[in-house]
């Protein structure tokens, strides 16, 4: 059998070696930095900013394709439950209501598939001669966008028809319809406090309100309360603890149906022990 | 023993470094997590200011469209504004976007200035 010449032996343990060290020097020692990421990549709390200017972004201008293929950078496994989470946290971490709630409403809006509706005043400038219009969703990996562009020409003065357009919202009517009482049910969860009365209350889109007062009467007594001090329970959540010996009335505010005859039940365990169970009203507004 | 043979073994180690840098640093570099904005390709951060621009537009709070620029690190908000506009109108980003993205560059410059 022919022997292998050490030195070619050592040439290829050399070669290894070096292949080796290359590869610890430059995944380890000095990586390639980074220049060129993606959203996806972000840290938690960048992403978090990053969504939070995707709503403030969708709140003003009410384009909710752009903002879609803007949440979809961040590739989040459930964009609608990433933003809900995100809108609990910045409430309970005492950020503002404005933001929380334009992240709330993004997810809202991109579970109902709505396009805030908005109506353009169109921009009026003396130097310019161009219409344009613009499909442009910015997916920034596709850019150039595509840019449909007509000159038009004008005697005197140019009409700017922009593609997204400087937004009148379209109020959303949170006053003078009532709110309907949509659920009524008891609760038996030995894990809730006894006579648990939970309410929770949403608005015409399904949002859930935060701020909502609630009106609690009983035999001599009542007593208001709000939605929206337990974020993490949810914006339109709000409780009060039953007396198991008192009737309860409750409605809206705002006006509401009223949930009259709110009593605690009698609830049993599988081991036989009982206990006071509660009540979930769910109040919405048509 | 010949010395050609060492530089034989030589070479094939700085071959072997050579093959271990390239695979490491242009084949597959390290894939990276956990990153901050400073790092986002320049479309992306291009697009994070038209976002802050379309925000601003609406809600005219100057502090606030700092805030959210100042994510990108040690550039000022107006640099970064300046910045995010410069990319825009060399790529092709519709009049009414670059429109607002130049608001909130003059915004953040009158800001800059009575900071």
């Amino acid at each position: 059998m022919r022997r292998i010449p050490w030195w070619r032996l050592g040439a290829m343990l050399a070669l290894l070696a070096g292949l080796g060290l290359g590869l610890v020097y430059s995944w380890i020692i000095s990586p390639a930095r980074v220049t060129d990421s993606e959203p996806l990549a972000l840290r938690t709390d960048f992403k978090d900013h990053y969504r939070s200017a995707i709503a403030a972004a969708y709140a003003a201008t009410g384009n909710l394709p752009r903002a879609e293929a803007r949440l979809s950078l961040l590739a989040d496994a459930d964009p609608i439950e990433a933003l809900n989470a995100q809108a609990q946290r910045m409430l309970a971490s005492g950020q503002s209501f404005e933001q929380a709630d334009q992240v709330a409403a993004l997810a809202s809006a991109l579970g109902e598939g709505i396009t805030v509706e908005f109506t353009s005043t169109p921009v009026t400038e003396t130097t310019n001669s161009i219409v344009s219009t613009s499909t442009l969703l910015p997916d920034p990996s596709e850019i150039p966008p595509e840019i449909t562009e007509t000159a038009q020409p004008v005697e005197t003065q140019a009409t700017i028809s922009a593609s997204t357009p400087r937004p009148t919202q379209t109020a959303v009517p949170t006053l003078g319809a009532p709110f309907a009482l949509t659920g009524q049910e008891t609760v038996c969860d030995r894990n809730l406090p006894d006579g648990l009365l939970q309410v929770i209350v949403f608005d015409s889109r399904r949002r859930q309100l935060a701020g909502a007062k609630i009106i609690i009467t009983w035999d001599g007594g009542e007593e208001e309360f709000f939605t929206g001090l337990k974020p993490e329970l949810g914006n339109g959540y709000a409780d009060f603890i039953m007396d198991p010996n008192t009737a309860y009335t409750v409605q809206l505010g705002a006006g509401s149906d009223i949930a009259s005859g709110l009593t605690t039940s009698t609830c049993q365990t599988s081991d036989g022990e009982t206990f006071f169970g509660g009540t979930k009203l769910t109040f919405q507004q048509p | 023993m010949k010395s050609s043979r060492w530089i034989f073994i030589s070479l094939a180690l700085l071959a072997g470094i050579g093959l271990g840098l390239a695979y490491g640093w242009v084949m597959d570099p390290v894939d990276f997590f956990d990153l901050t904005p400073d790092t986002l390709r320049a479309d992306y951060k291009s697009d994070y200011v038209l976002m802050v621009a379309e925000a601003y537009h609406v809600e005219r709070d100057p502090d606030l469209a700092a805030r959210q620029l100042a994510i990108f690190g040690t550039q000022t908000p107006s640099t970064i504004a300046s910045s995010g506009l410069a990319y825009a109108r060399a790529n092709g980003f519709s009049d009414s976007d670059i429109a607002l993205m130049q608001e909130l560059v003059t915004a953040m410059q009158a800001w800059s200035r009575i900071q």
